[in-house]
């Protein structure tokens, strides 16, 4: 079910740049399900599972894994940690949140008094609370060079709504899962490429893309909101379907890409809605743009509260995101 | 005479010549008794048969928003200062016409590659704005762009979406449009109508031709703003294109005579004719002049709701230009 | 066609960046002529080649335009913006613009007007966010003809102006791609060695990526990138502006600096007179994703001067354009195997 491969890996750590924890979630649930598995160089989990026909079109489709968090870069002599931004994280959002590191410890982020005047915190005015008392006591629960995410916390909104930090982008990867799970004798070769390291520059994707070779590139992302007060854009909404990226700052969609999409969701029967977001990226830019280029497009999960420690997304909208998929795989 | 011919033909305040020989000539086919005056205007009077009726005068104004030319830069640049209002903000990146060969030019503005966030920020004024028509130098400049030679956007007259039109100038030259069909009327007490300049300036051309003139009835034909998109309240729209004629009781310049204003309205009603009450206090015309000229007169404005009014793109609705015709004829009707 | 003509029709045609389909079909078919092959890759980059034996050379001038896209469609029926690549706000009130939605639709760019600003936002520039569209439409016959992610497209006008100028939207980088078919015209008169490949280059203005994987693709020997710099405007920094009236080679780390010592000896050899700009870091042109293709590409890049970069009365020199093919037909045909070995001599 898709709602319990999502909370599978939801509450797997993988902060960027050390994802093998949900590799290896992903790797036991599709045991059984694909043809092959293999983890390149940057720890990315590359899947496949041949498609039926003689003249199959490999398509290369990735999720990333990885989650935004905050690295240890020096421990107080009072016990206190003091953390650099893996990724977007922004010190407004994270501020007294709970984390936890590889092992379990917690610890709860807070801020110091604002004293300057500063319109923003930022992450210098950030310290991580792990209830040590010295320097001596925090060492032996905490290095430097280890990395805290938001502890999970999985939480059902309203009849279809969840809420959990790293929505972004387990959400995916569980669809990417569903997905290779229920394929089943499909035209083409689907490549199911678990990313790494997608929050610092979708480096993960760039290096497969360029192993895998594809002839076309899907990314599965989240993308930003348009339905709470005083946000308007992008002009998509939760709950009211998939959404088709049109262009974000890495890329704009293969015309034939995001056609090939539409046309899926029309098979489908699913309602979809067509996303122009003004910032942000996702590993498409990093496909499309691979060895000669490769026709790339993505297919979108709206979520609200992007990069905090409650992204929520709607489960219709997953629901109907599998279904656009299993029908892209044909027609593509 | 159309619409296309009309906003097309250049005159900004203060060089309406060309807009008036047009209009002087489709005036001498409908009228006997065509003449200009000390100020310009054309006055087109038809004498009735019935001196029981009152004598109506209708007005519209020629000129439009423009430019005037008032220096040379050494590379060839023309320096230039706006005719009537012109927000510095529409005119960059667009394209105008100047002089008396109506040679071609366009207003640039440094590439936003080389902007500083200052610049960004800061309008471009018109000490920063300049025309270049291609001359290499400013003696070249000068020869072909003299001081004083005036410029209008280039803006073709185009026909889009559902019944809109966008063009130059649709502020006043639908009024001027309009005179001529009233002209085209049975009406049979004495008419005149009169196309004035310098409304755009201080409503220069209409104060002489009110002093001369002295009628009983004034009704002014104008374009008047329209900010029914975007993000402006609705207490502040003014007026809907598409709604028909806009009938105002009072703008900053002149308030309208309550009978008269009563009146239109009601024939509005009673013919079926497409109308709005102006629904704002803004803007001034040339029914000040007539109101206050002399005896005075009682005066009222009819307006074609107009978006973008002081920019090279006027855009209109059709319907509401006949509207503001059949409403000021029916009106004669009326009487 | 003149080359002119090229230019004047080129410009018009849709192109916004990563949805060149309609202008590479127009390059493709203007090019076709002059050419032994010409093809379109899925990028919409253009490729014509012109066989020869020798070194492989790959010219470059990108064919993808600026323009707006449809973001939101308000209750009222007008249309929010964004942008596909760098548009400045400051053109935007009052223009003129087509909508490409089930059909191509005319379009007027409305701001709240003036007299309802406070004093101080009358004082700055109206941002893209708070202009709109206007279309003319009732809101429900908007919503049947305008989709989210519409493309929008600035007014095409072609005006010539005094002394052989003119202004017309889109002279970057078009105007280089018609320095490409002036080039192609004027190499059929002449022999030449080297292995020549013409590219009218997609989506330079969201980040040279259609170089990037046009030159992974073609693995040239050589190239040269060709791209509008600016031209003297009032107000801007002097050294980032140049003459109107004649082409630039740029240097800098960037740029190879023998490649380029070739082609300055051409067009002295021509008489073709160059000016030379500094740039010290990014060209942030079609040459920076070329040179970094593979193994690295030596690349040169050669500038036409423009006026009013990135607005609808984008203004040329239009001797430029026959001065620039001049200069290109002359160096492909002075490309040959010797270069190879001086390249770090």
């Amino acid at each position: 079910m898709l709602r319990d491969t999502l909370q599978t890996l939801l509450g797997a750590y993988g902060p960027t740049g050390q994802e093998h924890l949900v590799a290896d979630k992903v790797r036991e649930l599709l045991s059984g399900h694909v043809d092959s598995m293999r983890t390149d160089a940057l720890g990315n989990l590359i899947v496949e599972k041949f498609g039926a026909e003689e003249n199959a079109k490999t398509i290369m489709i990735s999720a990333h894994m990885d989650h935004i968090g905050l690295v240890v870069t020096d421990i107080e002599k009072e016990g206190f940690l003091r953390v650099h931004a893996v990724g977007g994280i922004s010190p407004r959002l994270v501020a007294a949140r709970k984390v936890v590191f590889a092992d379990g410890t917690p610890g709860i982020v807070a801020l110091e008094p604002n004293t300057k005047g500063k319109k923003e915190p930022e992450m210098s005015d950030l310290f991580v609370d792990i209830g040590a008392d010295s320097r001596e006591e925090a060492e032996k629960l905490v290095s430097i060079g280890d990395v805290a995410v938001y502890a999970p916390d999985f939480t059902a909104l309203g009849r279809h709504k969840v809420a959990s930090p790293a929505m972004d982008n387990r959400c995916a990867c569980a669809l990417l899962v569903e997905l290779l799970m229920y394929a089943e004798g499909q035209k083409n070769t689907i490549v199911g490429v678990f990313s790494t390291q997608e929050e610092v520059g979708l480096r993960g994707a760039r290096v497969a893309a360029y192993a895998v070779e594809p002839d076309i590139g899907l990314a599965l992302d989240v993308t930003a909101w348009g339905d709470t007060p005083q946000t308007k854009l992008p002009a998509v909404k939760l709950g009211a379907g998939p959404a088709v990226k049109i262009m974000d700052r890495s890329m704009i969609a293969s015309p034939y890409v995001r056609d090939k999409l539409f046309e899926a969701a029309q098979a489908a029967g699913v309602a979809v809605q067509r996303e122009v977001l003004a910032f942000g990226g996702t590993d498409g830019g990093a496909i499309q743009l691979s060895r000669g280029g490769v026709p790339t497009g993505t297919l979108s999960i709206p979520c609200r509260y992007v990069h905090s420690a409650n992204e929520v997304i709607d489960l219709r909208d997953m629901e109907g995101a599998l279904k656009v998929l299993l029908q892209f795989i044909e027609l593509a | 005479m159309d619409l296309k011919t009309l906003t097309e033909a250049f005159g900004p305040s203060g060089c309406e010549q060309e807009v008036r020989a047009l209009l002087k000539e489709a005036a001498q086919a409908l009228c006997d008794d065509v003449s200009i005056d000390r100020a310009g205007n054309l006055v087109c009077r038809r004498k009735g048969s019935d001196p029981m009726k009152p004598s109506v005068t209708f007005a519209a104004h020629m000129d439009e928003i423009g430019f005037i030319i008032t220096g040379h830069t050494e590379d060839g640049l023309l320096r230039f200062r706006p005719v009537g209002g012109v927000d510095p903000r529409v005119v960059v990146s667009k394209w105008v016409l100047v002089g008396k060969e109506r040679l071609r030019g366009v207003i640039g503005a440094m590439a936003i590659h080389l902007q500083t966030p200052a610049d960004r920020e800061r309008v471009l004024d018109y000490d920063n704005l300049f025309i270049d028509i291609g001359a290499r130098d400013a003696k070249e400049a000068e020869r072909l762009c003299p001081l004083g030679a005036y410029a209008v956007f280039d803006t073709p007259y185009t026909e889009f979406g559902e019944g809109f039109v966008a063009a130059r100038a649709l502020d006043d030259r639908v009024g001027c449009l309009n005179l001529l069909d009233i002209l085209k009327s049975d009406y049979a007490g004495d008419l005149c109508c009169v196309f004035v300049t310098q409304e755009e300036v201080g409503l220069r051309g209409s104060r002489g031709a009110a002093f001369h003139l002295q009628p009983d009835i004034a009704i002014i034909l104008e374009g008047t703003a329209a900010n029914d998109l975007g993000d402006t309240p609705e207490r502040f729209q003014v007026c809907v294109p598409g709604q028909g004629v806009a009938v105002s009781f009072m703008d900053r310049a002149s308030i309208a005579n309550q009978q008269l204003y009563q009146q239109l309205l009601q024939v509005a009603q009673e013919h079926g004719i497409p109308h709005q009450v102006k629904r704002a206090v803004t803007g001034g015309n040339d029914a000040a002049s007539f109101q206050q000229a002399g005896k005075g007169a009682r005066t009222c404005v009819l307006s074609v709701p107009c978006r973008y009014i002081h920019s090279g793109n006027n855009v209109a609705k059709l319907s509401d230009i006949k509207a503001q015709a059949d409403l000021a004829i029916a009106f004669l009707h009326s009487l | 066609m003149r080359t002119e003509d090229f230019l004047r029709d080129i410009t018009a045609i849709r192109g916004l960046s990563g949805d060149e389909g309609p202008v590479a079909d127009f390059v493709a078919d203007a090019f076709r002529p002059y050419c032994d092959e010409v093809w379109v890759d899925q990028m919409h980059n253009v490729i014509a080649r012109k066989k020869g034996g020798g070194p492989k050379v790959m010219f470059a001038a990108h064919l993808d335009e600026i323009g707006l896209m449809v973001v939101n469609i308000e209750e009222d029926g007008s249309l929010r913006l964004g942008q596909v690549g760098g548009v400045d706000p400051r053109i935007l009130p009052g223009q003129r613009v087509w909508v490409y939605g089930k059909d191509r639709l005319l379009g007027i760019i409305g701001a709240k007007a003036p007299h309802l600003l406070s004093a101080e936002e009358r004082s700055k520039n109206y941002q893209r966010e708070d202009l709109y569209v206007d279309l003319g439409l009732p809101p429900q016959r908007v919503r049947e003809q305008v989709q989210i992610g519409d493309q929008v497209q600035l007014e095409h006008r072609y005006t010539a102006l005094q002394n052989g100028r003119v202004a017309v939207k889109t002279s970057d980088d078009r105007a280089c791609v018609a320095m490409m078919f002036e080039a192609l015209k004027q190499l059929q008169n002449l022999r030449h060695e080297a292995d020549l490949y013409f590219v009218a280059t997609a989506q330079e203005e969201v980040g040279t990526r259609g170089a990037i994987t046009s030159a992974f693709a073609l693995d040239p020997d050589f190239a040269v990138a060709l791209d509008v710099c600016h031209a003297d405007t009032p107000g801007a920094p002097a050294w980032r502006t140049h003459k109107l009236d004649s082409l630039v080679a740029s240097m800098g780390p960037f740029i190879h600096p023998v490649l380029r010592g070739k082609l300055v000896e051409v067009a002295k050899e021509q008489n073709i007179s160059l000016q030379t700009a500094v740039v010290p870091r990014s060209t942030f042109t079609d040459a920076d994703g070329i040179g970094e293709a593979r193994a690295g590409v030596p690349t040169v890049l050669l500038e036409l001067p423009l006026k009013n970069m990135h607005t609808t009365v984008e203004t040329l020199d239009s001797k430029n354009l026959r001065e620039g093919g001049r200069l290109l037909a002359q160096f492909a045909v002075a490309v040959n195997e010797g270069w190879e070995d001086e390249l770090w001599t």
